[in-house]
């Protein structure tokens, strides 16, 4: 009787849960320690996607979902939400961030110097099978350079603002405390400035590059130079209730700026910046942004079909929500289908 | 996961205070209970700093500041405490903001003190009205109605809760009212 | 201000698992879209521990509600023993020590996918429905803010256009479950994906219905005592499913909503949806009122 199938159903589901948790078996914290340790770019993706700075946590999400990255972003979003607001940071900009890489494509050199930084932009991509066959893999000592290269960098668009060849967005000064926040607020069209950059700093890494290289390849109006590109730890400054700012530690954020040359005699810029190193996400989200000026709704560079459809937890879960049963829904249209079937036999009898 | 968390007496307060509020909306000018008299316990289950709040009187200020709602000029606020048993009072309310036919959802909420039960006669229709339903309102200048009309085109307008002691009434603004 | 004043004593998690801040932007929310019926209430919507799509919407409106003296049913598809309607009834159990029950009558929630439960819900009882997609627009303007410009308009003619080209077309209403409908005479909302079998049952009802979706950032309600009506021409009537005959092969209940059960001759049985109402039967119990008597609405 699937009456009394209640308790039936309630075990079920506890066992489908057990089954998918045994194959990753016990959880220890050196598990979870080896994961920050070992992945650190995976640790970065997770954290930016889930805005949660913490990758202790995100190693443990990772740990518990066995590495489905959706499913751990659920978890980590889940714990973020019930956490209390405590203060806004203060803003950061790009010359004070310690960079750890920082490149542009629009000119051989810029003033600063291109600080490749750690890449595997140039390495080839082999993979080392001989730690299958039992050697290790132990990664050649970096050499330092005879002359360190400064922490911070000046802002390339800030030279060129100075030339005069950039469109400078008007500042539009806005007190600390009142930065609008995406996660207490909906997201509504036309985006206010910060839900759009926060959209896209959340967003799906995959998602956007799909979006993003739609527009690459000529779904866009803009083709897109990397103006800048840059890896960087932020201080967090916070204040304290006496009034004196402090920094409470850093956190690993990647920038990008694309620009195009289209336009009226200036450079347009386009900007997206996340939590943690993740190039990809970043000249993706900048390309998008780019683009979106005057796109036609609808379309993949329009502001409302790019951040809507690049929110991970959103877009991953309503594409496991087809699992769920929807038996009535069909049942509902069936009813509709046969009547019309039936009116449609009766009239097409000859008379 | 742990075992269930207990309510606080706070959380319980305000969540009572929430489904007097939710139950007064649904049902305009049927009277529900508050847990608690007064304006502060609905301030503190509505209000939070992502909220604008506009008081006249000045004794609930620390209330509402304590929940961090920013203190702003009436036309700028989501929240209004006010009392409106002057016509002086009713012309103000006519700054209040009533949202957009795209966000009707920005129009304030208006609490203000009353007698209820007692007072001039009204005639409610609407939704969450089966038929029509009478209300005796006290302490309300009778210019309200009037100026409550012209501040609700409809889905434009303010949200009214008359609060008297523990007993609270709400005229969404769906809710027609004619006196008599 | 000290740092006392900043933090609290560490907690895995609030009650009702919602922090309040949370809850009193869904208390907000709540009371406009009962102020305005049938209007679309943005609002941010937090991730709550179950995925999108898998009724976030309507939980975050049940936390906000539930107390330890709630009685909280959960359904999908009329079924209590469904096994998301079994996990979103252990959660809200596990996070707020309330009360669950599969028997409508002695729920205060009621939170329910796909379904209007068949016994008449009462004026002390709440209904939350999840809601996948909120914009019945949607399927003639799939942009969101150009949809929301035709609600702020009354601008409805292009669903009146679709509907009146499928009657062309297919002789009929091909709409299936989520029927528009209009209510208190202004805001065209969807009903959520209930069959048009349970749309009359939230017109003039006695209870407060109230449409979460949670991946959608949408809520908006249905107050007692409030015009419902599916959008039908004059001359072209408004039909619900025709089960109004049928009869449940276990329980033998008769005209209710059913499901449909293929069999391998090739015929179907019936079973009826509401799973509980079924229990109901087979045990002798007698039901509460229904909304429907004899396989008709009674008015």
């Amino acid at each position: 009787m699937a009456y009394v199938a209640t308790r039936g159903g309630e075990r079920a589901i506890e066992q489908a849960e057990r089954l998918y948790r045994a194959q990753m078996g016990e959880i220890t914290p050196a598990r979870v320690a080896e994961i920050e340790r070992a992945l650190p770019h995976l640790i970065d993706r997770v954290m930016g996607e889930a805005s949660l700075y913490a990758p202790d946590l995100a190693a443990l999400a990772l740990a518990q979902s066995g590495g489905d990255l959706y499913e751990a972003l659920l978890l980590l979003r889940a714990w973020r939400s019930t956490q209390p607001r405590l203060q806004t940071a203060a803003p950061v900009t790009q010359e004070v961030t310690l960079t750890h890489r920082r490149i542009s494509a629009a000119f051989k050199d810029i003033p600063g110097g291109q600080i490749l930084g750690p890449t595997l932009d140039y390495s080839h991509r082999l993979l080392a099978t001989e730690v299958l066959e039992g050697a290790r893999f132990v990664p050649a000592p970096v050499e330092k350079a005879a002359r360190p290269a400064p922490a911070c960098h000046p802002s390339l668009a800030d030279w060129q603002k100075a030339q005069g060849l950039v469109e400078a967005p008007a500042l539009a000064p806005v007190a600390r405390d009142a930065i609008p926040d995406l996660t207490k607020e909906p997201l509504l069209f036309p985006a206010k400035r910060a839900h759009t950059l926060q959209s896209l700093a959340r967003a799906d890494t995959g998602g956007m590059l799909a979006l993003g290289y739609s527009a690459m390849r000529g779904y866009g109006n803009a083709h897109p130079t990397v103006n800048e590109l840059r890896l960087s730890e932020a201080e967090v400054i916070v204040r304290h209730p006496d009034g004196t700012e402090f920094s409470a530690g850093r956190v690993k954020t990647s920038q990008a700026e694309v620009v195009t040359t289209k336009g009226e005699g200036k450079l347009r810029l386009g900007f997206c910046a996340t939590l943690g190193w993740n190039e990809v996400k970043t000249i993706a989200g900048a390309t998008l942004d780019l683009n979106a000026p005057g796109a036609p709704k609808g379309s993949p560079v329009n502001e409302e079909f790019f951040l809507y459809h690049t929110e991970p937890v959103e877009s991953s879960g309503f594409c496991i929500h087809f699992k769920l049963p929807h038996y009535v829904t069909f049942q509902s249209s069936l009813d509709a289908l046969r009547d019309a079937k039936k009116r449609r036999e009766t009239t097409e009898e000859p008379a | 996961m742990q075992s269930a968390p207990q309510p606080d007496a706070r959380e319980i307060r305000d969540n009572a205070s929430f489904h007097a509020l939710m139950m007064a909306l649904s049902r305009p000018g049927e009277v529900q209970t508050l847990p608690e008299a007064g304006f502060a316990p609905l301030a503190q289950a509505l209000l939070d700093r992502e909220c604008r709040v506009f008081a006249d009187d000045d004794a609930l200020v620390p209330v509402l500041r304590a929940t961090g709602a920013a203190l702003v000029p009436l036309a700028e606020a989501d929240h209004l405490f006010v009392a409106l048993d002057s016509a002086a009072a009713v012309r103000a309310l006519a700054g209040a903001a009533v949202g957009s036919f795209l966000y009707p959802d920005q129009g304030a909420t208006v609490i203000a003190p009353a007698q209820i039960g007692v007072g001039p006669a009204l005639t409610l229709t609407g939704p969450g009205i089966e038929g029509r339903r009478t209300l005796r309102l006290g302490g309300v200048d009778p210019a309200l109605w009037e100026a409550r009309r012209r501040l609700c085109r409809y889905p434009e307008g303010v949200d009214l809760f008359f609060v008297d002691g523990r007993q609270i009434v709400g005229l969404p603004r769906s809710t027609a009212v004619a006196e008599g | 201000m000290s740092l006392d004043t900043l933090t609290r004593p560490w907690k895995a998690f609030s009650y009702g698992f919602l922090d309040a801040s949370a809850k009193r932007e869904m208390r907000r929310k709540i009371l406009k879209a009962i102020a305005v019926p049938g209007c679309q209430m943005p609002y941010a919507s937090r991730e709550v521990p179950i995925a999108r799509g898998w009724g976030t919407g309507g939980l975050q409106a049940t936390l906000t509600l539930v107390h330890p003296g709630s009685v909280v049913k959960v359904i999908d598809q009329g079924a209590d023993d469904s096994v998301n309607a079994a996990s979103i009834r252990r959660f809200i159990a596990r996070v707020s020590g309330a009360a669950t029950t599969l028997d409508t009558l002695e729920a205060t929630i009621l939170q329910s996918r796909h379904r209007v439960p068949e016994e008449k819900l009462r004026s002390d009882q709440v209904l939350v429905l999840q809601v996948p997609n909120p914009e019945p627009l949607r399927p003639v303007e799939p942009n969101m803010s150009v949809a929301r410009q035709m609600h702020a308009d009354a601008d409805y003619g292009r669903m009146w256009l679709q509907l009146y080209e499928q009657i062309v077309r297919s002789g009929r209403v091909m709409q299936g479950a989520s029927y528009p409908s209009l209510v208190n005479g202004r805001h065209v909302m969807t009903p959520s994906p209930i069959p048009r079998w349970d749309v009359p049952k939230l017109n003039m009802a006695e209870h407060l219905t109230i449409l979460s979706a949670g991946r959608e950032k949408r809520l908006f309600a249905v107050p007692p005592f409030t015009r419902v009506e599916p959008l039908v021409f004059d001359d072209v009537p408004y039909r619900v499913e025709e089960h109004g005959a049928l009869s449940c092969h276990r329980s033998g209940a008769l005209g209710f909503f059913m499901n449909e059960i293929p069999q391998e001759d090739g015929t179907a049985r019936y079973e009826i949806s509401d799973s509980q109402l079924g229990v109901k039967h087979l045990d002798g119990e007698a039901p509460g009122e229904t909304w429907y008597r004899d396989g008709e609405f009674a008015t």
